[in-house]
């Protein structure tokens, strides 16, 4: 008998089937944290603001158990999909196994919102009663009870170590086209970006412009676009597995080779026909690069009620105002402006989108535009691409610029694109939580204490394992976000807690690569010191963590099934 | 001008390789598998000819089972025009791959033939040469440079003394050396365009060659552990020491 029979006997049995009876058990309990959360949280059926703010903790608990059981339930949904396809190997199994055992002892015990907010099934108003239902129902048991053992985990790692040079740990599910070029893209990443990415943070340095071209090359740019404006007319899997290589790599050059897939989505749905014929070829080829200029000093989160105004003037529209955290504006050719067309809406509804050219600049000389300055802002992680605060005294924009050739649409315009730049955003995270997963294999293999390698210690390796789970758990939420948003519905909540997960994931990973590496890991010589830095930023821009988590929870309380 | 490149299945460079638990072969279970590399650098070679306009029609044939066609699909969306799957589940040894490809070559009647110099999985280093033999081809082996020469090739080698420099009548059959061209990458349009060309299968019983090894692998074993070294810190302990074992 093979060690993998002896486990999975000592385990709690066939896995597709009990993690199906798991996902409704997990949908059952957050049925019943909605209803109660309903009740006390928009008691007529609208969402009581006040309450929601002042039951943050409570609110966004309910978005993060909410994850969780959607977490399961596409678990279940990949094992049923692979074995099927007789894709499900013993590695898959295994994660899927550990990763549900794992969320499910989560739910019932409290998930981690952050390393010091936990949320507990009492606070989302179940009684005892239920929170039993659920831990008691006998598949969770089962499952809690023999699904992560520290045997489980040892046969895991030592799967994951012979998997060495796979893509992916565990199937990605996908089909055989995405993955060769899946394939590609790694090895791309691989040989062109992982030997130079720790120079280009240390020094502070702009990605080269050699490797955007070859990405343009690799028809990087284009990905999603349709084929009549020079794209590839592919799903949005594609656009993840993509950022997820690259960022692997490189969290910039993941950044820098889907954000024009963004910038293109929001031309593609709320542009004028000249606008698309004029833009999205180039965007496409990757000719002009894009930067979006959202955010302003006052502003983050609260968008809606950004200051910079534009002001017709004849054939132009002048834009005045301050913006900040403005990524990669120097080298940018484009710039997606959001400003204040209409001064007596102080709302969403006074704001207009802008597509504004711009000449590249210099670091001696940014923004040789008229109307335009800035100053870089210098940045734990995320460099690459180079962060600026810019200035905007009367920047003239023609007025064919305007997005759809309609004031007062940008805001609803930009939220259109939520959905995609989101999923995108996962799919960066979990490239960045591989990556650092890479670092810590590599190291926990070569790095020997006590007379053998470190990974042979069981906390070393436990914690590759659950990177491990955790990234396919990631990606597998990510992946159904994208497949919604490609059959055209609205998926701004898979979307908003795909995002939510894989930053977490993201940062856990990587805090925790840099554990396994330790006082080494603190040094600068050693990538995973930027890996950690690359990861921070993860939960914070694209919709911070709370913010996400606010969204999600609207959208639970509000919807009625 | 026509270009036939063969190419192998073996598992990728970067794998860690794993013996069967009964030494009877490499554990392939759950590998990634990948196109050997050389083979990577003679599709490349043959691109760069039809590119540079010298040939017209680059083919790939592997022969292998079933999933040898995601190899030929690699060599498909790199820009070989059409591949052939010669489709056996039997490992088969250099000569019977000769043999097979002779057929091909029959058929096919390419005017360059370009092998990888050895596959990384058994390192024979033979197929190209058999394969000459039996087409009663010239041959150019271990090409560092290849550049077409009016019905000919003119080939850089490199041999023990340096560099050899041949001059190739058409057809022929070259292999490619590590130094010949760096492979590109398969764009993202070419590898979906690679879904649509044509991948033809041949049953190699129509062949009526024996693809019966003629070989025995015995055993299959780990090369032995290194033992630890020493750190020397002159030359005269080095010296001393080189004594001492005997070696000197």
């Amino acid at each position: 008998m093979t060690l993998a029979a002896d486990v999975s006997q000592a385990g709690p049995g066939p896995i597709s089937g009990l993690a199906a009876e798991v996902a409704i058990e997990a949908e059952k309990l957050l049925g019943r944290a909605i209803a109660a959360s309903r009740a006390a949280l928009a008691p007529d059926g609208r969402v009581d603001a006040a309450a929601l703010d002042r039951e943050q903790h409570r609110a966004h608990g309910l978005a993060w158990l909410a994850t969780y059981a959607e977490s399961v339930k596409q678990l279940a949904a990949y094992a049923e999909r692979q074995e099927a396809q007789g894709r499900f190997g013993e590695i898959d199994a295994l994660l899927v196994q550990v990763g549900l055992a794992e969320y499910c002892a989560q739910i019932a015990g409290g998930i981690p919102m952050s390393q010091l907010e936990f949320i507990r099934l009492p606070e989302l108003g179940i009684s005892a009663e239920d929170a039993a239902a659920f831990s008691e129902a006998a598949p969770v048991r089962k499952l809690i009870g023999a699904g992560n053992t520290p045997q489980i985990r040892a046969r895991l790692i030592a799967l994951i170590n012979d998997a060495q040079g796979t893509a992916t740990y565990g199937d990605s599910g996908l089909d055989e086209m995405l993955e060769s070029m899946r394939g590609e893209m790694h090895r791309f990443s691989q040989a062109e970006v992982v030997p130079h990415a720790q120079e280009w943070h240390l020094t502070n340095s702009y990605i080269p412009l050699e490797i955007i071209a070859k990405m343009s090359e690799l028809g990087v740019f284009g990905l999603t676009m349709p084929e009549e404006f020079g794209g590839l007319g592919l799903g949005k899997e594609a656009m993840c597995l993509v950022s997820e290589e690259l960022s692997r790599g490189y969290i910039g050059v993941g950044s820098l080779g889907t954000r024009s897939e963004i910038a293109a989505e929001l031309i593609l749905g709320a542009g004028t026909d000249e606008q698309k014929q004029k833009y999205l070829p180039r965007l496409a080829s990757g000719e002009i690069l894009p930067t979006a200029v959202f955010t302003e000093p006052n502003t983050g989160s609260d968008l809606a009620s950004l200051k910079t105004r534009a002001v017709r003037d004849g054939d132009v529209y002048r834009i005045t105002g301050q913006k900040t955290w403005i990524t990669h504006p120097v080298r940018a050719d484009l710039m997606t402006v959001l400003a204040r067309t209409d001064p007596n809406e102080t709302g969403y509804k006074g704001l207009s989108m802008f597509l504004a050219e711009k000449p590249r600049g210099t670091d001696a000389n940014p923004f040789p535009a008229e109307g335009m300055s800035g100053g870089e802002i210098e940045v734990l992680g995320y460099r690459g691409m180079k962060e600026y605060e810019i200035s905007f005294d009367g920047l003239a924009v023609p007025a064919a610029n305007l997005l759809g050739g309609e004031e007062g649409q940008g805001f609803k315009q930009l939220m259109q694109t939520f959905e995609a730049a989101r999923i995108q955003t996962a799919a960066r995270a979990i490239g960045v939580a591989q990556s650092a997963m890479d670092l810590a294999l590599r190291y926990a293999n070569e790095r020997a204490q006590f007379g053998k390698p470190i990974v042979n210690f069981p906390r070393v390796a436990d914690k590759i394992v659950m990177m491990a789970v955790e990234t396919l758990i990631a990606r597998q939420l990510t992946y159904f976000a994208a497949r919604e948003k490609d059959l055209g519905r609205r998926c701004d909540l898979e979307a908003g807690m795909a995002k939510l997960l894989a930053a977490r994931v993201a940062w856990a990973a990587a805090d925790n690569a840099l554990q396994i590496h330790g006082g080494n890991g603190f040094a600068l010589e050693y990538p995973i010191s930027r890996v950690l830095c690359d990861a921070r930023i993860l939960s914070i821009f694209e919709g911070a963590a709370e913010i996400q988590a606010q969204v999600i929870a609207r959208r639970l309380l509000e919807t009625r099934n | 001008m026509k270009i036939l490149v063969p190419v192998k299945r073996v598992v990728d460079y970067n794998v860690k390789i794993r013996l069967k638990a009964d030494g009877s072969g490499v554990d392939t279970a759950n590998v990634k598998m990948s196109m050997n590399p050389f083979d990577e650098i003679a599709i490349e070679e043959a691109l760069r000819l039809r590119e540079s306009g010298a040939a017209k029609e680059v083919i790939a044939v592997s022969i292998g089972p079933q999933k040898a066609q995601e190899t030929l699909r690699t060599a498909l969306a790199m820009g070989a025009d059409r591949a052939i799957l010669v489709k056996t589940d039997i490992a088969v040894e250099p000569l019977t791959v000769a043999k097979i490809l002779k057929h091909v070559a029959e058929q096919e009647k390419p005017d360059i033939i370009i092998l990888g110099k050895q596959a990384i999985d058994d390192d024979a280093a033979q197929t190209g040469q058999m394969l000459a033999g039996l087409l009663g081809w010239p041959q150019g082996t271990f090409a560092s440079k290849v550049v077409p020469a009016d019905g000919a090739l003119r080939i850089t080698r490199e041999i023990d003394g340096g560099l050899q420099t041949l001059t190739l009548k058409l057809p022929a059959v070259l292999t490619t050396d590590l130094r010949l061209n760096e492979p590109r990458y398969a764009s993202l349009p070419n590898i979906m365009k690679a879904k649509s060309k044509p991948l033809a299968e041949i049953d190699p019983a129509s062949l009526g060659i024996d693809l019966e090894p003629r070989l025995k692998v015995v055993k299959t074993s780990e090369p032995g552990a290194r033992k630890a070294g020493v750190k020397v810190t002159s030359v005269a302990e080095l010296v001393s020491k080189l004594h001492d074992a005997g070696v000197i």
